[in-house]
């Protein structure tokens, strides 16, 4: 446990892993939460089917831009990560439950 | 700066906006040239058709038209005609050649949401008066010997004043260069759109990083300082983004959507449960399908006298296309549709339509189109202002001066990502040398590429075979050529080569033109054909500003010089190199 956590400490403090697991974070995870969330933000309330397509994708690509630029502001790694965990786990949960 | 420290959230925007936009910054320089020419791709084919410059425009063969189309096309289910407009004076007529397709699933041609049509990976078949990709291959003869560019749509250009089919060469056109601003060249078209989706959203960040970025938008508006180096630059930078904001802003965020269900088919799978087809039946929704034909022959209605209608109802409105379903069939039905949409937020639909029984000429109801949704609303408007689906010259010159303006702010941020590190290093480092190549062959080169594709348009033979393809070949040999000199030349001569190469490529177009058959620029003024004379003066100007920016490069010196103390403080600070946030804070000396 210990050691886990120096680890990670060693990766925060490292000055070239640190960005590289953003911009890591930042392409394919903001693209995984941006996959989640185009799923599961058709259910939103709308006129016709094709409305909703349409909106999850508008919502969609604006929070994969806000992802972003959560991941290079934000101080530590831990939470530039929770800033993709927290709407996958939301995503994921509505489509695992809601559907 | 230091992702491991301490640091504001500008330090933070400003190492993002600076990689993103560096890392992919070349080609979204060649899209958004190759895209901002797209609002003229028009224009910019029936410029490449020398053969057509001198259709005369008085008059209307429209009777000789349907004379040909009852000839040529007696057994077609749907013809096509062009009318001549401000955006192309020749008369067109297209037909469906294949075999009647399944009545169910012909649909009229009034579609709420048609502007999606194509971000759907596949085209879809059938958007009516949509102009072809492909080559335009108008070379033809109204003895039959008509050619396609499309499977099951054949095509024939007409002298408006005359009726006489016009011989013109095939061409790749404008059409070459719009396709390659969204799906690029030899790909797969999949790749080719994953490539540009993943290259906007980068834009995206860019974007708006850089705007974070910004303590004094407004003010950075009104701020050049000529002469001062990187300042300059920045300003220049800071000028050319801020000028048109909301038109880079739209433009990115829309062409992400236009490609959306391929970027994120999650968002189909999920609300239609995977069935696409399903997906686009929704999206064109409205749709009442034709009445079938009855197989009785009837003679077609004179088109001359609907057309004379329309224009009395529309009270002078310009009609674009009229379109004839079931031709010679008792139960036909003639369309004529606007050139000029009504509105902005109601999509392709928007376009006035009045249709016509085919046989007696009677007005037909049209069916009632529910007005778009708040949602369809947004999309229709940023998707309109991104394919420049409003005919008035006004706002397209507009958006084609905003490109310019995207053009110029990537080329300068490229440029000054360049300038900001060059200061007192002796020897570039590896990654240096490389951004100031690609610098010059995705900037200059790109030019050179581009002027050298309208030059092979009318350099190479009208009559050979392929000559369409052979314009593209054309375009990537001079494009890899630059890339070739710029690694050969050191950068300054690079610069200045490749500028002046490209400057005189385009600015002798108007030459070119009047030497190779087009109609010269200052016959095209007198007699008021603008499309042409825009062409031409745009090449000039566009030259011209090549050859001036070659020039100021030939007289640019270094200011600085490289000295021991300098390279230390350089060495020192190699991890927290000059950046733009610092730039910004910083007091022009």
């Amino acid at each position: 446990m210990k050691t886990c956590f120096e680890w990670f400490a060693a990766l925060e403090r490292h000055p070239r892993l640190n960005p590289g697991l953003r911009v890591l974070m930042a392409i394919l995870g903001g693209y995984g939460v941006a996959w989640l969330g185009a799923a599961a933000l058709t259910g939103l309330p709308s006129a016709s089917k094709s409305d909703a397509v349409t909106l999850a994708m508008m919502l969609t690509f604006l929070l994969y831009l806000v992802n972003v630029l959560w991941i290079f502001a934000t101080a530590t790694l831990l939470r530039a990560a929770l800033g993709l965990a927290i709407p996958a786990a939301l995503f994921g949960g509505w489509l695992h439950f809601a559907t | 700066m230091r992702f491991d420290q301490a640091r504001s959230m500008r330090l933070s925007m400003s190492w993002l906006h600076t990689w993103s936009g560096l890392v992919l910054g070349w080609l979204l320089f060649a899209i958004f040239v190759t895209g901002t020419l797209s609002f003229f791709r028009n224009e910019i084919t029936f410029w490449m058709q020398p053969e057509l410059h001198r259709v005369k425009t008085n008059g209307l063969a429209l009777s000789r038209a349907q004379e040909i189309l009852e000839q040529e096309a007696a057994d077609s289910p749907m013809w096509i005609i062009t009318l001549p407009g401000a955006r192309n004076p020749t008369l067109g007529l297209a037909w469906r050649a294949d075999a009647p397709r399944p009545v169910a699933k012909t649909t009229h041609s009034r579609r709420g949401g048609e502007a999606r049509g194509e971000n759907y990976g596949n085209r879809h078949e059938g958007g009516e008066g949509r102009p072809q990709f492909e080559k335009n291959n108008a070379s033809a003869s109204a003895a039959g010997n008509t050619t396609s560019s499309r499977p099951g749509m054949k095509r024939l250009t007409l002298d408006p004043a005359t009726g006489e089919a016009l011989t013109a060469r095939e061409t790749a056109g404008g059409d070459f260069l719009y396709r390659f601003h969204f799906e690029l060249y030899g790909l797969e078209p999949g790749w080719g759109r994953w490539i540009v989706g993943i290259a906007t959203m980068f834009m995206l960040v860019a974007i708006v990083s850089g705007v974070i970025v910004h303590r004094n938008i407004f003010k950075d508006f009104f701020t050049f300082r000529t002469g001062k180096g990187k300042r300059s630059w920045l300003d220049a930078h800071n000028a050319s983004s801020v000028f048109s904001l909301p038109f880079h802003l739209i433009i990115t965020f829309s062409g992400l959507l236009l490609l959306g269900n391929l970027l994120l088919p999650s968002a189909v799978q999920s609300a239609f449960q995977g069935d696409s087809r399903a997906y686009m039946q929704s999206v064109r929704g409205g749709n009442t399908p034709v009445t079938p034909p009855s197989g009785e022959r009837a003679p077609l209605t004179d088109l001359s006298a609907l057309l004379a209608f329309t224009e009395q109802v529309w009270n002078g409105q310009p009609i674009g296309s009229i379109t004839v379903n079931h031709p010679g069939d008792r139960r036909a039905t003639v369309e004529l549709r606007a050139a000029n949409m009504d509105s902005l937020m109601g999509g392709r639909g928007a376009a006035r339509i009045l249709r016509f029984d085919g046989v007696s000429g009677q007005t037909l109801d049209m069916p009632a189109v529910a007005p778009p949704s708040i949602v369809q609303s947004v999309w229709n408007i940023q998707v309109m202002l991104h394919r420049g689906f409003f005919a008035s010259p006004v706002p397209r010159w507009l958006l084609f001066l905003a490109g310019v303006g995207g053009s110029l702010m990537i080329a300068t941020g490229l440029v000054m990502w360049s300038i900001a590190r060059a200061k007192a290093r002796e020897k570039l480092s590896f990654g240096h040398r490389l951004v100031d190549v690609l610098n010059v062959a995705g900037i200059a080169g790109l030019l050179i590429a581009i002027g050298a594709h309208f030059w092979a348009n009318r350099l190479i033979p009208a009559d050979l075979a392929h000559r369409g393809d052979w314009e593209i070949k054309v375009f990537f040999i001079a494009w890899s050529a630059s890339c070739i000199h710029a690694l050969l030349r050191k950068r300054k001569t690079a610069w200045i080569e490749q500028l002046v190469c490209a400057g005189a490529l385009i600015a002798a177009l108007p030459i070119l033109n009047a030497l190779t058959g087009g109609l010269s620029l200052p016959g095209s003024v007198e007699q008021g054909r603008w499309l042409l004379a825009g062409f031409d003066i745009c090449a000039l100007a566009i030259g011209g500003g090549l050859l001036f920016a070659a020039h100021k490069v030939m007289l640019h010196t270094p200011k600085f010089r490289v000295t021991k103390a300098a390279s230390a403080i350089d060495t020192e600070s190699k991890l927290s190199f000059p950046d733009f946030a610092q730039l910004q804070t910083e007091e022009p000396a």
